[in-house]
């Protein structure tokens, strides 16, 4: 009996698809070296904008509207993000930029950038950001842009910030307040490998900061990166060196690569806070939080509020972000489920089809 | 292109074929790996970890800090505990400032507003300083109003 020859093993389709591999081994190869040459660069953060205050290391960014003043929408909006990393990547690069998009949509867009602390910041809490400079930040916004009601959006750690500063301020003219991917609900230990890591007896949050003053970036780095270590530090490559030969990718991967590796010190008093106040009493939740000896209570929290959350997000589980639902004291207020992880959300290829339109929907309506 | 991502082997792209099973197997590793950093035990081996280095590094981070302070004031040098406490003395300041900043723009607007009342046509209402298109008939004293601080070009940007 005899069998029809097999093309799979054909030499010269072996051999042909051989060279074909090593013709793009070869482009790669010259990718690739450039990367390492760092010859290949990237900038991140290109929307034009002007510092219109600034405090200590902490700066106010206004962004050049692109829409006529009669066309914008009366609601200016604030951006906050963490007090690690840099808020570029609201901006991350031209046609993947959440600021571009917003502003194309006829917003008037502000940007905090907390800065990089200094050992003089060392001793920054929750309670020196939420209480000095949120205000000040905002009565900065709310002076240049001449309007007394703005929307405030808070990504990460920067939505801790921002909920507290709605909960503690409410009468301070915040209109609506979107929250992405933010960590509030710590109750459940077992949700993600940072509860279990820093709620742990040895983690000895005290000494850290006792010796370093402020938590070195490059070790916030390490423990990110250590959520997924495979993908991190390893599969991560594999994918970019697959893709050489595909400019785009290449780009894509430098500008999430220079945000990524650009970063910032967290603040000693900040992480103390973090890991002890919110991490492991979660104080917030049971409500027996206390900022310059103010309760946070949520039930103040009173604007039009949007919570986002990323269903594959390694960093802030789910869990921990949904609870506020039920606790906040405002009516308007919606959860919105997005496909995504903690970043990728909002910078991901898809971020511009279906998760921006979503908050641009929900703000348009509130910011007449 | 073998960069194209298809489920299917093709035994045509032996490098292909290599990838499809590289990635399997760094999946199964990712998820294996992802449950273990996702355990009690891997917690308490990291917060031991993280003990015994700063344990190890307290010693001579104290001497090198009494060394160094005792130098710079030999030096008549500030030690880095005086420069700390100098540059939050200097945010004290800045913050006090941008309240009398924010205090001065309050009475100046109240003193315009007062004025427009007494003669409605001798001054014009500043529009809001970040609007992009002021009023062509806007006086000097409006355009005042927000100079000194604002408009800074972002440096580096």
């Amino acid at each position: 009996m005899t069998t029809a020859p097999n093309s799979a093993l054909d030499p010269e389709v072996l051999t042909k698809r051989f060279f074909e591999e090593f013709d793009r081994l070869t482009k790669s190869s010259d990718t690739f070296s450039k990367l390492a040459a760092n010859r290949l660069d990237i900038q991140i953060g290109l929307t034009p904008k002007t510092v219109i205050w600034s405090l200590n290391k902490a700066k106010l960014y206004h962004f050049t509207p692109v829409v006529p003043p009669e066309q914008r929408h009366p609601v200016p909006i604030l951006l906050i993000f963490a007090l690690i990393n840099r808020p570029d990547i609201f901006d991350l690069r031209p046609g993947n930029s959440f600021v571009e998009y917003l502003l194309s949509q006829g917003y008037d867009v502000y940007m905090l950038d907390w800065g990089r602390p200094g050992l003089e910041d060392a001793h920054y809490n929750f309670d020196d950001y939420v209480l000095e400079y949120m205000p000040r930040v905002v009565r900065a916004a709310q002076r240049h842009s001449g309007k007394r009601d703005f929307s405030l959006v808070g990504w990460c750690i920067g939505a801790m910030i921002t909920t507290l500063y709605a909960t503690m301020r409410p009468d301070d003219g915040i209109r609506n307040l979107v929250l992405l991917t933010a960590p509030l609900d710590f109750a459940d230990k077992n949700a993600g490998p940072f509860n279990r890591w820093l709620t742990t007896e040895f983690y000895n949050v005290d000494e850290l900061i006792r010796q370093h003053g402020n938590v070195p970036g490059s070790m916030i780095d390490y423990g990110s990166k250590m959520l997924k270590p495979v993908e991190n530090f390893i599969s991560s490559y594999f994918k970019l060196w697959d893709n050489l030969d595909n400019p785009a990718v290449v780009e894509s991967y430098m500008a999430m690569n220079k945000w990524v590796t650009d970063l910032v010190d967290f603040p000693g008093g900040a992480f103390r806070q973090w890991v002890v106040e919110f991490y492991r009493e979660n104080r917030l939740m049971e409500g027996t939080l206390k900022l310059r000896g103010e309760k946070v209570d949520l039930r103040n929290l009173r604007c039009n509020f949007l919570n986002v959350i990323a269903d594959k997000d390694h960093i802030v589980p789910t869990c921990q972000s949904v609870t506020i639902m039920d606790k906040v004291g405002t009516r308007d207020k919606l959860l919105l489920h997005m496909r995504g992880g903690h970043i990728g959300m909002m910078v991901g290829s898809g971020a511009n089809k279906r998760v921006w339109p979503q908050i641009d929907g929900w703000l348009k309506k509130r910011s007449v | 292109m073998t960069n194209t991502r298809n489920d299917a082997l093709d035994p045509t792209d032996p490098v292909g074929a290599w990838r499809t099973m590289r990635d399997a197997n760094l999946d199964a590793w990712a998820k294996g790996m992802a449950t273990m950093v996702n355990t009690e035990s891997f917690s308490k081996a990291l917060g031991i970890q993280l003990d015994t280095m700063l344990a190890a590094s307290a010693p001579m981070q104290k001497m090198v800090s009494q060394y160094m302070e005792s130098y710079l004031a030999q030096a008549s040098m500030p030690s880095r505990a005086e420069v700390i406490s100098l540059a939050q003395r200097m945010t004290n300041i800045e913050m006090r400032l941008d309240d009398m900043d924010a205090r001065l723009d309050d009475i100046l607007f109240a003193v315009r507003a007062l004025a427009t009342v007494q003669s409605p046509t001798s001054v014009v209402d500043a529009p809001p300083a970040g609007d992009a298109t002021p009023e062509p008939d806007a006086t000097p004293e409006s355009e005042e109003k927000s100079a000194p601080r604002r408009g800074r070009k972002a440096a580096g940007e």
